[in-house]
């Protein structure tokens, strides 16, 4: 263990982080050059922002299952398939809008019990098990809402103060209720019990069993608290964009894991950061509008997620050898 | 016996803080088979690994066929013709025999594997060794013995000059054993030179020309095996200075209550029928080889495996104990052998491992009283001397001897009645030790009961009471520690067992 001075701030903040707010802003500054000032604009960072909640509930839920050890690639398809069916009631059956919101939590907690259950209780490898229920999600939405897309009410409609949530006016309510979230995620996984059990089966699970816990217990919470997040990430998705279509969300995955992953939570298992995968969130959210504002078409956020991704990977596990 | 083919002089070889091998001599002929004993630990296999190129040697020299050789890894070794059988099979499963046999050099027809051609290839060699195993037959089909034989056949289709067997009669029954002594025999009929390693002394005098014993990392010496009796062998390989004076007799009061009472615990090959009493106050040392299946019968009373049969008394109680957690709520704390695997976290705290196996004495409604766990792993960072700069240190940087203090500290926090300390100092440098051994003796002092499972003669000698011995899953016998002594314990520990 090589010993470099620290100050105390960066020690406590942690380098990586501190880097990754110089992306963020450096990545902001350059936008706004090559857009001319365009970028500066309240509308654009609107709708940055507008991509910011849903992706930031996703990645939110995917840190606590990569903390584990396992991974998730059913989030995005389970977001559609919330926000269709939850879309779907309200429209349809008439459901109060207040049920449909929890109908579309419901939904999402369910899939993560789903995916809990058969990781923690049957050892069946996560990556396996979220591959698949990304396909019965997509399937379920389908067959569910017929294969129609769902627009959700606008704000003057019926049932339309849902879109309060994401803002008031000019006053980005969503931005506060996702960073209020935030805070409660990184308080449950610094502070509490389930948290510190999930980072500690994440990092040697069978250490943690042979000291008496109920390690698939804890674990199965992991996928659960992930899929409630999605729930809610669905909510912001329609309160942002209002419509949906079945049979899509595969590409959000990618995103919310590059989120998660950069922000420093290790693919390993075991270390995690809230507050990495947040500033993580906004940096995506930042890069899809930018690439648009320069006129690329949405491929070139994809190429750039996808390396993203690899990257972070990379660089987690050349830091993982360098300790040994 | 013909003449020498290989020698090894003076092989010395360090790691960080163990003299692994101190000047150790080998000498194999050609048509001998040559018995390598010693205990745990004696250096048996890092001699092996120095050989076959696995390790670097720091001195000494090898010498092969008359020419001074230095192999750089296993596949250099076997081309040569030194391969080594090893006790763990290295078979793939799901492919056929030839297929395994010849696996990193198939024979090819164009693009094609020529899998005809390797499965007359394997059916020579079988004939050769006068063996019947379909070659096409899936490996995993075969039995343990059958598929030792397919591995010797592989070693053998190297061209083989000298073959080192690792314990190959560990997993095997009666007869594939005399199978297997047929087709040594048949290599030492063919001048091949054989090295033996095996803890079963009957063997060594039914099978081996001569027998090379180590101890502690040094050569004692080379016997002639038709000259010497088992004992020579034994004390050979135990008569070493024992520095730290044996307990001379029990230190558990007359009468002390049993706290645990094991009775016919089955889980499969390596626990059968075990039953032991654990007195208060106790230290029950569990002696054997390796493979003896002590660690696995701590295990499974644990419930870290499952276990067939038997019955588990607590306080004279009876109990089910399916899951470590059935274990942790009566009072039984398992420290394991393997301590990175199954001890601690390394990524997290010292403060953090302390508190695991008590989470709920920390909880502050929903939150963790952070504050509460750093005064109480404080509390045992100084109660146990670890040494460690804050309670805050990641255990990934802390020594051996420290990583174990806060293993044992996290049972202390649970007030475990019942410790089982599976090998407590395994890797552990000498100062550490005796630190262990005094907080192990101030445990028992104040009622706690451990059952100590040790491969080191000397620990065992110099910590229990009383001492269980195991052979091969079973329990061979049961010594007071006033009769013990090392001769007794390794007969009893290699004891055959029909």
């Amino acid at each position: 263990m090589g010993k470099i001075k620290q100050n105390p701030f960066v020690k406590k903040v942690g380098f990586n982080r501190i880097i990754l707010c110089f992306v963020l802003i450096l990545m902001y500054v350059l936008f706004c050059a090559a857009t001319q000032g365009n970028f500066l604009g309240m509308s654009r960072i609107m709708s940055a922002l507008n991509y910011v909640y849903f992706l930031g509930f996703l990645s939110l839920g995917v840190t606590f299952v990569i903390a584990t050890g396992g991974i998730d690639f059913s989030i995005g398809p389970v977001m559609f398939c919330s926000a269709l069916v939850s879309g779907y009631c309200f429209m349809n059956y008439h459901l109060p809008m207040g049920l449909s919101l929890i109908v579309s939590i419901l939904v999402g907690t369910l899939f993560g019990l789903f995916n809990g259950y058969l990781v923690a209780y049957w050892s069946v490898p996560s990556f396996i098990v979220s591959m698949a229920s990304m396909n019965i999600a997509k399937g379920l939405a389908s067959v569910f809402t017929k294969t129609q897309s769902v627009s959700w009410p606008q704000s003057s409609a019926e049932g339309g103060w849902y879109r309060n949530l994401v803002k008031v006016g000019n006053i980005p309510v969503g931005l506060i209720i996702f960073l209020v979230v935030a805070v409660i995620c990184a308080v449950l996984l610094n502070n509490t019990k389930v948290g510190r059990y999930i980072l500690c089966l994440g990092s040697n699970k069978e250490a943690v069993r042979l000291s008496g816990v109920n390690v698939k217990k804890w674990e199965m919470i992991a996928y659960v608290i992930c899929g409630t997040l999605v729930g809610i990430a669905a909510i912001f998705y329609v309160s942002a964009y209002t419509t949906v279509q079945p049979g899509y969300g595969d590409s959000y995955n990618n995103e919310a894991i590059a989120g998660c992953v950069m922000g420093g939570t290790s693919m390993a298992g075991g270390l995690a950061s809230i507050s990495g995968t947040v500033i993580g969130v906004f940096i995506i959210a930042l890069l899809q509008e930018g690439i648009l504002a320069l006129g690329f078409t949405k491929d070139y956020q994809l190429i750039i997620t996808g390396v993203i991704v690899i990257v972070a990977v990379c660089s987690d596990v050349i830091a993982r050898r360098r300790k040994n | 016996m013909g003449d020498v083919i290989l020698t090894m002089k003076e092989i010395d070889k360090s790691f960080p803080g163990v003299h692994a091998l101190d000047h150790v001599n080998l000498e194999v002929r050609r048509g001998e088979v040559h018995a390598l004993m010693g205990e745990n630990g004696a250096g048996k296999s890092t001699l092996m690994k120095v050989l076959t190129g696995i390790y670097k040697k720091d001195s000494g020299t090898i010498t092969y066929e008359g020419k001074e050789v230095e192999f750089q890894n296993t596949r250099e070794a076997q081309e040569a013709g030194v391969v080594i059988v090893h006790q763990e099979l290295n078979m793939l499963g799901h492919l056929t025999v030839a297929q395994n046999i010849f696996i990193g050099r198939e024979f090819k027809r164009g693009l094609s594997i020529d899998d005809k051609k390797m499965n007359e290839e394997t059916q020579k060699l079988f004939a050769r060794m006068n063996i019947d195993i379909d070659p096409t037959e899936t490996m995993s089909n075969l039995t343990v013995g059958k598929q030792q034989m397919c591995e010797i056949a592989k070693a053998i289709s190297h061209k083989a000059k000298v073959i080192v067997f690792d314990e190959p009669s560990a997993a095997l029954t009666e007869t594939e054993i005399e199978e297997l002594f047929k087709i040594i025999r048949d290599l030492r009929s063919q001048n091949l030179g054989i090295v033996y390693i095996s803890h079963r002394m009957d063997e060594i005098k039914v099978i081996t020309d001569r027998v090379t014993v180590m101890r502690d990392g040094s050569y004692v010496g080379t016997l002639i095996t038709k000259d010497c009796t088992k004992n020579d062998i034994i004390n050979m390989m135990v008569g070493r200075v024992i520095y730290e004076d044996p307990k001379s007799a029990s230190t558990v009061p007359e009468g002390a209550p049993v706290v645990l009472k094991v009775e016919h615990l089955n889980a499969g090959n390596m626990v059968q029928d075990i039953s032991f009493e654990l007195h208060k106050g106790e230290i029950l040392g569990f002696s054997g080889l390796m493979g003896a299946g002590r660690t696995e019968t701590a295990r499974a009373l644990f419930g870290a495996d499952p276990v067939e049969s038997g019955d588990v008394y607590v306080n004279g109680k009876k109990v089910v104990i399916r899951t470590p957690q059935d274990a942790v709520k009566y009072g039984i704390g398992y420290l394991s052998e393997d301590r990175k695997r199954y001890g601690i976290v390394v990524q997290k705290s010292v403060a953090e491992n302390t508190t695991m196996a008590t989470m709920e004495e920390y909880m502050a409604g929903l939150f963790i009283n952070k504050k509460k766990e750093k005064d109480t792993a404080q509390k045992y960072v100084d109660a146990l001397a670890t040494k460690t700069p804050d309670v805050d240190q990641l255990v990934v940087n802390l020594s051996g001897g420290n990583q174990q203090k806060v293993v044992i500290a996290k049972w202390l926090t649970r007030n475990c009645d019942i410790l089982i300390f599976d090998e407590p100092t395994r890797g552990i440098d000498v100062g550490a030790k005796n630190e262990i051994y005094k907080l192990m003796n101030q445990l028992t002092a104040e009622g706690k009961a451990i059952i100590m499972i040790s491969s080191e003669m000397t620990e065992i000698l110099r910590m229990s009471d009383r001492i269980v011995v195991m052979c091969e899953g079973r329990k061979t016998g049961e010594l007071d520690i006033a009769e013990a002594t090392q001769e007794n314990i390794m007969n009893l520990a290699t004891r055959e067992i029909s």
